[in-house]
């Protein structure tokens, strides 16, 4: 509305750059050409769409004006085929704004019934394909949406069908223990009802839910066979995870539980279809309006699970145990609500991450108003809020929900680097406001680094060192400062070299170490700095030196094969002279060479590769000590930049010159990595490692979905052979087992970080196995 | 069922107008780049055109086209970044046609044309080596795509430009050219006078 006027008083002079092709063409360029011309479904199109987003805007008179030109205009075929488009459409793809859409809705119908009929039909159809193909989140939104216009359907209006969704959850779940679809759908159950009781109060209302969650208490109540493996949090035995007793579907039953008690009273949800007293001619023509039925939607005996894969969730918060509540606590529903809202919302709008920010930053809008504090109120002005007012921040609240998303086991929706990009827009929409509440958020995580899942400690890393890349690297180091001296396998420390190195691969060690305090420096040292690492046969101290340079020179120039040849048997012979193997020796001298040759880039070091990749595969195919030299050489050649070595090893991969097998080996069961164990404290042999088993997933389930032929069988082998390989290495780090772990010389205390590591390691392989496994068992039954 | 909608918030994986208005003037219908933050083009819909040009080159690229990099960014960042989104096939930097030294742009080559979208939606726009990076859609690379087509070896869009960039060597080429003529100029003068001054003696 308000942008309408604006348009018009803007003046003809300057209009709007999209339209001018047509304006050239097809008419003159004369001023008296309108804005206010713009077709009544444009106008209303772009109307709801804005929706709610205008705090200036007051909601009724919003959705009254809205509804009015609805009623008015809508024998234009036009206006009608868009609002039953956009309706729908909009209820799905911005979750905000279900409740305003309603309202719309609502008042339409005191106006022009007739409309109502239409739109819930369509409306009940979409219901029905999507319950059928398994998108149970549009299911949900639609349900939302239907729950909010409860107050104009005849009878129990959505209550029979939310009964019927629970018959099925009840037969799945006692067909199963495992099963995930029974569980999504209480869920669901229980976050619509919120919906149902803000708009259609009444007694039959309050009655029906409470038969409802009588009945869902049993599936919800009952902690999931899965949940373990899916905790957030992996404390070490003895102690509770934060997160024991955090299933989503539990919260929620108790959430319900606690609102019934205190009369639905579901303070934060927005009712923007409740009329001012002064409107009350408005609010009796609504309450009087004529009711509907609402069309059948059939629930198939037998439900899927749909394109993603589905399991319990567990609520995550950053801001937790915090002296004033910046965030709903989880007894609240509202913890629940908004957090369902916002999570529906970034991974909905996952292709336009401006205006994922942008409902992030204006959360508040959406909500009932006095639900958060004013936006940007620094957190020690919580303290000061007096009597019963909120104090939840909405920036706390936003963020909060991004880090659930990107914490999420076993894998978010999207790509991890989507909720980075949100974070980003976020922080550059509103700095002040959000800055604060992320170094909040960094806080907790880095705090808690030694008891999150070691996967959610990697994606932390990745995420922290990103966003710092996009902010000209500044973090208040000097706070962990202390840390600076811990033991490197401390977890807090470990984070912090990990961080150094992932800041170094975005930008450079120069530009790093200008960003840090002086403890810091000696983290970085001077090998970090250098571009091109030393060639270490250019010393003639070193075995081979003259074999070296020589091969160098000859791949420099491209020299054919049969000219390297002799150089090699060279060191072949000289090898056995010395009674040491003979192809490890000259794969060392060979591979280094390599890397050395194409050491100015990426690129110069592939296009070696390719061009010697024939030795190469001979090489690696001959002995497993071979194989391993081979990493070795890279892996070494490039210790001070282990980004690049995990590049030139993933390609190594590809060309099947190493095998993943050779990887794990090399990083996990020899002392190559690390001495004692502390290969398992670096980011980076975790990186390289779990790389590695994604390609080779990956591939598997490339392999699978294709189709179930002789070559899958293999791969599945492999597969399970590369998961039991890891399983014996990490098991014997994480009981302590390991031969290096028992030299007495070692025990300094560090052994028990060290079967920490181990455990820590265990836990996400065994996860990703079992995700593997029931991968598998489902393709099966599909196929 | 219905035709697919228009989502009710733009897209951030659609193409700039780049190659569709090279192939036709007219077709001007994306506004990737420009709307970015929109949440809606009101004037667009009424001629939203559903069809595409029948053999859209872009329809399953792989490969994007990334401006606004600093001539000393390596291969090495280019990688750490971009792989966020998915392996990456193939990296082309782009080239001074002269020198033989980064000028600014290069050529990312993902496995998947879904990487590359979401490269487009979680990367384009984003920093790499403290400067905000672009990225399109592309056909993909072709030999000799690599150089800068720019009079004085780099790119274009680096001949002209007044502002001082440091990340892409200062001024514009061409100005820069321009300031060393003048003090060429003004050197020669000089050395002219010396050679003159020489040969009074």
């Amino acid at each position: 509305m308000a942008d309408y006027d604006r348009r018009q008083s803007g003046g003809g002079g300057y209009n709007n750059r999209k339209r001018r092709y047509r304006d050239d063409d097809e008419y003159d360029r004369r001023p008296q050409r309108r804005r206010y011309d713009a077709p009544v479904p444009v106008r209303i199109r772009k109307q709801l769409l804005g929706l709610a987003e205008s705090p200036l805007r007051r909601w009724h008179e919003e959705v009254q004006s809205i509804a009015q030109v609805i009623a008015e205009n809508y024998e234009e075929q036009e206006l009608r085929t868009s609002f039953l488009d956009l309706v729908p459409q909009m209820v799905i793809e911005q979750p905000l704004k279900v409740p305003f859409v309603a309202a719309v809705v609502l008042l339409v119908n005191s106006i022009k019934p007739e409309i109502i009929d239409e739109l819930l039909a369509r409306v009940a159809s979409d219901t029905e394909e999507k319950v059928k193909v398994g998108e149970w989140r549009d299911v949900k939104l639609y349900l939302k949406f239907l729950a909010c216009l409860q107050g104009c359907l005849e009878g129990d209006g959505l209550f029979p069908l939310l009964e019927e969704l629970f018959s099925r959850a009840v037969d799945l779940q006692t067909a199963s223990s495992d099963d995930t679809i029974g569980t999504e759908l209480v869920k669901i159950i229980l976050l619509t009802i919120p919906y149902i009781l803000a708009a259609a109060p009444t007694a039959q209302s309050q009655q029906k839910a409470a038969e409802l969650m009588d009945k869902t208490d049993v599936i919800a109540s009952e902690p999931h066979a899965l949940q373990v493996l899916i905790d957030p949090y992996h404390v070490s035995d003895g102690s509770d995870s934060p997160t024991a007793n955090m299933s989503l579907v539990g919260l929620l039953q108790k959430q319900l539980q606690n609102e019934a008690t205190s009369g639905w009273e579901l303070s934060c949800l927005p009712r923007p279809w409740q009329m001012p007293l002064e409107e009350i001619e408005q609010q009796e023509k609504l309450d009087s309006a004529q009711k509907h039925t609402l069309p059948g939607i059939s629930i198939p005996e037998k439900v899927i699970t749909g394109p993603r894969p589905l399991f319990p969730e567990v609520f995550y918060s950053v801001y937790v145990n915090q002296e004033i509540a910046s965030v709903p606590p989880v007894s609240s529903i509202a913890s629940s609500i908004i957090r369902d809202a916002l999570s529906d919302t970034i991974n909905i709008l996952h292709f336009n991450r401006n205006a994922t920010a942008r409902f992030l930053i204006d959360v508040d809008c959406y909500f009932a108003p006095g639900t958060f504090v004013k936006r940007a109120t620094p957190f020690d002005r919580l303290r000061d809020i007096e009597g019963d007012r909120s104090t939840w921040k909405p920036e706390d609240v936003a963020v909060d929900a991004v880090f659930s998303q990107l914490f999420q086991l076993p894998t978010p929706e999207h790509k991890l680097v989507y909720f980075h990009s949100v974070l980003t827009e976020a922080c550059k929409i509103a700095p002040a406001a959000i800055a604060p509440s992320l170094g909040r958020a960094i806080r907790y995580s880095y705090m808690n680094t030694y008891r999150l899942d070691l996967e959610l400690t990697y994606r932390f890393l990745d995420w922290f060192t990103h966003h710092l890349s996009n902010f000209g690297f500044m973090w208040k180091w000097t706070e962990w400062v202390d840390d600076v001296n811990l033991p490197d396998m401390h977890p807090s420390k470990a984070f912090i070299m990990g961080a150094l190195d992932k800041e170094i691969r975005l930008s450079f060690a120069q530009r790093i170490k200008g960003t840090l305090p002086e403890p810091y420096q000696a983290l970085i040292g001077p090998e970090k700095e250098q571009d091109t690492p030393e060639f270490k046969f250019n010393d003639d101290h070193t075995p081979f030196a003259a074999e070296g340079k020589e091969l160098a020179a000859l791949l420099k120039r491209k020299a054919p094969d049969d000219e390297i040849q002799p150089v090699i048997d060279r060191i072949h012979s000289a090898a056995l002279d010395q009674s040491i193997d003979p192809l490890v020796s000259s794969t060392d001298v060979f591979m280094t060479a390599v890397c050395w040759v194409g050491s100015k880039s990426l690129s110069h070091v592939l296009a070696c590769i390719e061009r010697t990749k024939d030795r190469l595969l001979d090489a690696g195919a001959a002995s497993e000590a071979a194989r391993a030299q081979i990493i070795t050489a890279v892996m070494s050649y490039w210790s001070a930049h282990p980004g690049v070595a995990i590049n030139i090893v993933e390609k190594l991969l590809n060309y099947s010159i190493v095998t993943p097998a050779a990887v794990i080996d090399w990083a996990l069961v020899s002392d190559r990595a690390g001495p004692y164990g502390e290969a398992l404290s670096k980011a980076w042999v975790f990186e390289l490692v779990f790389n590695t088993v994604v390609k080779v997933t990956g591939r598997l389930r490339q392999v699978v979905s294709g189709e179930m032929g002789e070559g899958a069988v293999e791969e599945v082998a492999a597969m399970r052979d590369l998961f039991k390989r890891m399983d014996d290495a990490l098991v014997s780090w994480a009981q302590g087992t390991k031969d290096q772990m028992m030299d007495p010389v070692v025990s300094d205390g560090g052994e028990d970080l060290v079967k920490r590591w181990g455990e820590r390691w265990l836990r996400v392989f065994r996860r990703r196995s079992a995700i593997e496994e029931s991968f598998l068992a489902e393709s099966k039954v599909t196929a | 069922m219905r035709t697919e909608l228009r989502s009710t918030v733009d897209r951030l994986d659609r193409p700039s107008a780049y190659y569709h208005s090279r192939n036709n003037k007219r077709r001007r219908t994306d506004n990737g780049r420009d709307g970015r933050d929109g949440k809606d083009g009101d004037t667009e819909m009424a001629n939203a055109q559903p069809e595409e040009p029948p053999e859209d080159p872009l329809r399953n690229a792989t490969t994007l086209y990334v401006g606004n990099l600093s001539f000393y960014t390596t291969e090495e960042q280019v990688y750490e970044l971009f792989s966020k989104c998915g392996e990456i096939k193939r990296l082309v930097m782009g080239l001074d046609r002269f020198q033989k030294t980064p000028c600014g742009f290069c050529f990312v080559e993902y496995y998947t044309h879904q990487d590359a979208l979401d490269c487009m939606k979680y990367i384009g726009g984003t920093k790499l080596d403290e400067r905000v990076i672009r990225t399109d859609l592309d056909p993909g690379f072709e030999e000799g795509r690599q150089y800068g087509r720019g009079k004085s070896g780099g790119q274009v869009r680096d001949e002209y430009r007044d502002d001082f960039d440091e990340g892409r060597g200062g001024l514009g080429r061409a100005i820069q050219h321009e300031r060393m003529r003048d003090n060429e100029r003004n050197r020669e003068k000089e050395r002219n006078y010396d050679d003159d001054y020489g040969r009074l003696r």
